[in-house]
């Protein structure tokens, strides 16, 4: 009986060091070369289609884009973002946790494409979320646009004011 | 601790392929251009497909003046996190040249280093490594310090490893997996006495989140196999018992801390937890093994009749373990697998498997969802995974793309109706001739400042009476002498120096009201002819821009339907490998399973035998 006990011993004595060890190389196989090209491939073509679609979608001449950034998110927490252009309701974003912490990170979240005539238009966002000590907070920030030829990039930008603690929501045009 | 840096060891020990704090900062970046911050926020969701699109979108068409060389890191960061390590490392590569700037150099390296410790290729990785720079930031001089050890445990050298790892200054949150490295090196060199103090002083540490309480347990448990390896029962009994019985190592230490007993020849104590393992009616190995191991404890305690039992008992669990595991295999030869594998299409594009696939309906799933999870799986798994996401897409496209082709037929169509008609608005409104009488007067008065003749700048009106005058004056010259037209000559010359004294006395005037009119007219005109050859060039092209689009639109076309049934072909051999994969890992554990059960027969006679001989044996 004693040679089972040890051979058994002797097996189980192995794996658990598979727990600490670190984790096995990737294996290069030609499948994953393959799998490789193809997803340059496939990435190469959807860059060509995006910019076709957008060309087509939205042209240059009229293309307007809002974003929305965040620096440190201490004073707010954001819940929603709705946008209005010339009163018309164009985006109502509800963020996840996730999003929330790209946003933290420096991410910029690129909230609505869309299309506009040449001249000057209100654009009006709504912030919705938890401000200082947890209470519910919602602010509206306005402002007016000026459409010209080229796409115009409008950053709605939700800033951290240390001087009175508080948010402050702010609207750049690029 | 904070959570924070114990999610960036984890990418440090290469459990996940996310960017790391060497790459990116973990600061949250200055943002200059728009576009590289909604490339940021895709990729820092993990969502590394649609991060890449925008980044290779916003190169070509030129919107990151601000962030160039690092999208240039980004992008083959992101690469690598999207398992396309081969182009990674090309554009890698190209960016170490003699002007790229020292951090850039450091970042490079560090990729270039994951590259190759990913392709098992430690040495060259290592070689790598000792291109980066001694980094000022304490926190990637520790994550650095790990990789370095890492390498050299990878090629054996645990115990240069372990000194690495004695020298470094941990950064804040770092010291514990400092630690559970330097203590897994030092066992591995041999040391085990110094082993044992390092993993014993993480062992006793109070862990205020599961991770930590996880990698308490982790390595408890190390040390327990090993101290029982080493033949010191008594030590390893007493690290497997600080392994939580709620956490993830609950059955690996249950049977260790029973072989602890067993090993000094408490066989009555080994079989509280060894039963313990018995109640749990799992599959897994830890449990398996229990069922050996129990009547084995009996029988050394010379209770045959609870040995036969419990052999007898491990028999039945084997026989329908094996037909639960011939069930998986026969599953898997018919495709059930598969389907399996089509529940982990999620749409998103990409990534590792996080949630476990359901299991209804599915005969012998666990086996099957354990085989899923398991490391070797991951990588053709997330291939697989990978080539559905863009198959979906490029269907997604292909139904999109004839939309594309009835947009630019109705804008042929409403350009064919509206061209006449703008054409005939753009005749009318002659922007070219009122551009060339602007410029004209813009020569004349640039003219005036050399020659200043007042005259040119005279009113219409002053201009008529000049004119009036001066054909009175030819007439009366032209009669013949008398006074009265002598008078009538004389005064009509007084009226002409009359008239043009008025006018050169405010000349200065009307020149700078002149100029100042034609520099107010100057944007509006230009504006409108450039407006006026836009809008011309603009009919002019529109014919050639739609046969473009649809040349654009066709060629896309062929692209999507040339690629799919490439990556069907692909997606296929994925599956194959992962099928061919979970038969072999079944396989094994179905011999693993067949040992189990002729050891357990083979006692089970022995067992007979002992109690025929020790009824034999008494009259």
């Amino acid at each position: 009986m004693k040679p089972l006990f040890r051979g058994i011993l002797a097996g189980l004595l192995v794996w658990p060091w598979l727990l600490l060890a670190e984790p096995e190389a990737t294996v290069e196989t030609g499948v994953n070369e393959d799998v490789q090209n193809l997803k340059q491939q496939v990435l190469e073509l959807n860059r060509d289609l995006f910019m076709l679609e957008e060309e087509l979608l939205f042209p240059s001449n009229t293309q307007v884009s809002v974003f929305v950034s965040m620096d440190v998110g201490e004073f707010f927490q954001l819940d929603s973002v709705q946008v209005k252009i010339d009163g018309k309701e164009v985006a109502d974003y509800l963020y996840t946790r996730r999003e929330l912490d790209a946003l933290v990170r420096g991410g910029v979240q690129r909230i609505h494409i869309g299309n506009l005539r040449s001249g000057e238009h209100e654009l009006v966002a709504f912030f919705t979320g938890k401000g200082p000590q947890g209470r519910d907070y919602k602010r509206g920030a306005t402002t007016r646009i000026q459409k010209g030829l080229g796409p115009k990039y409008v950053e709605l930008k939700i800033v951290d004011q240390t001087r009175n603690f508080q948010p402050e929501f702010d609207i750049k045009e690029w | 601790m904070p959570k924070l840096p114990l999610q960036f060891l984890l990418l440090c020990v290469w459990l996940a392929t996310t960017g790391s704090s060497v790459a990116v900062s973990v600061k949250p970046q200055q943002v200059l251009d728009l576009h590289y911050g909604e490339v940021l926020f895709q990729f820092y969701q993990e969502d590394y497909f649609t991060a890449i699109s925008h980044l290779m979108v916003a190169r070509q068409q030129q919107l990151l003046q601000h962030h160039y060389d690092e999208s240039e890191l980004l992008l083959g960061g992101l690469q690598l996190s999207y398992g396309m390590p081969d182009q990674a490392e090309r554009r890698f590569d190209h960016l170490l040249d003699e002007t790229t700037d020292a951090d850039l150099r450091n970042r490079v390296w560090y990729y270039l280093t994951k590259i190759a410790y990913q392709r098992g290729h430690h040495r060259e990785a290592l070689t790598k490594l000792q291109n980066i720079d001694h980094p000022d930031d304490a926190l990637i001089r520790t994550e650095l310090a790990v990789l370095n050890a890492n390498l050299h445990m990878a090629l054996g050298d645990n115990s240069e490893a372990a000194d690495l790892l004695k020298d470094t200054r941990a950064a804040h949150g770092w010291e514990e997996y400092l630690h559970i490295n330097r203590g897994i090196a030092l066992l591995r060199a041999g040391d085990i006495e110094a082993g044992r103090e390092t993993l014993d002083k993480l062992g006793k540490e109070g862990a205020d989140n599961e991770e930590l309480r996880a990698l308490r347990d982790r390595a408890n448990l190390g040390l327990g196999y090993q101290l029982l390896r080493a033949g010191n029962a008594g030590q390893a009994r007493e690290y497997l018992n600080r392994v939580r019985l709620q956490g993830p190592f609950k059955q690996a230490a249950l049977l260790g801390a029973g072989w602890a007993d067993a090993e000094r020849g408490d066989y009555k104590q080994a079989l509280t937890p060894w039963l313990k393992l018995l109640e749990l009616a799992s599959y897994e190995a830890p449990v398996q093994e229990a069922h050996l191991a129990v009547p084995y404890a009996f029988a050394q305690l010379g209770d045959s009749q609870r040995a036969i039992y419990f052999y007898e008992q491990a028999i039945g669990y084997f026989d329908e373990q094996q037909q639960q595991l011939d069930g998986a295999i026969q599953a898997t030869r018919s495709g059930e697998l598969l389907s399996l594998l089509s529940q982990t299409d999620t749409g998103i594009s990409g990534g590792w498997l996080h949630d476990t696939p359901t299991l209804e309906g599915v005969p012998s799933g666990r086996y099957l969802v354990d085989i899923l999870s398991s490391h070797s799986f991951q990588e053709p798994l997330k291939d697989y995974r990978d080539l559905g996401y863009l198959q979906q897409l490029l269907n997604l496209w292909l139904d999109n793309i004839d939309l594309y082709y009835d947009m630019v037929d109705a804008r042929r169509l409403a350009y064919q109706q509206r061209a006449p008609l703008i054409r005939a608005r753009l005749e009318k409104q002659r922007a070219k001739a009122l551009y060339q009488r602007w410029q004209d007067y813009k020569s004349l008065t640039l003219a005036q400042h050399g020659s200043g003749d007042p005259l040119d700048l005279a009113t219409g009106r002053e201009k008529q009476q000049w004119q009036t005058l001066r054909k009175v004056q030819a007439t009366l010259s032209s009669l013949a002498p008398q006074p009265r037209h002598s008078n009538m000559l004389a005064r009509a010359r007084w009226l002409q120096g009359i008239l043009y004294w008025q006018i050169q006395a405010n000349y200065k005037t009307r020149l700078w009201d002149v100029e100042k009119q034609l520099q107010a007219l100057e944007a509006p005109v230009t504006e409108a002819s450039a407006k006026h050859q836009q809008v011309t060039e603009a009919l002019e092209n529109a014919q050639a821009g739609f046969d473009g689009y649809d040349r654009r639109i066709t060629a896309m076309r062929k692209r999507i339907l040339a690629l799919l049934p490439r990556i069907q072909a692909s997606r296929d051999n994925a599956s194959a490998q992962l099928q061919q994969l979970a038969l072999q890992e079944l396989e094994t554990r179905r011999q693993r399973l067949e040992s189990y059960r002729i050891q357990a027969r083979y006692a089970l006679a022995r067992s007979y035998d002992q109690i025929a001989q020790q009824s034999g044996e008494q009259p």
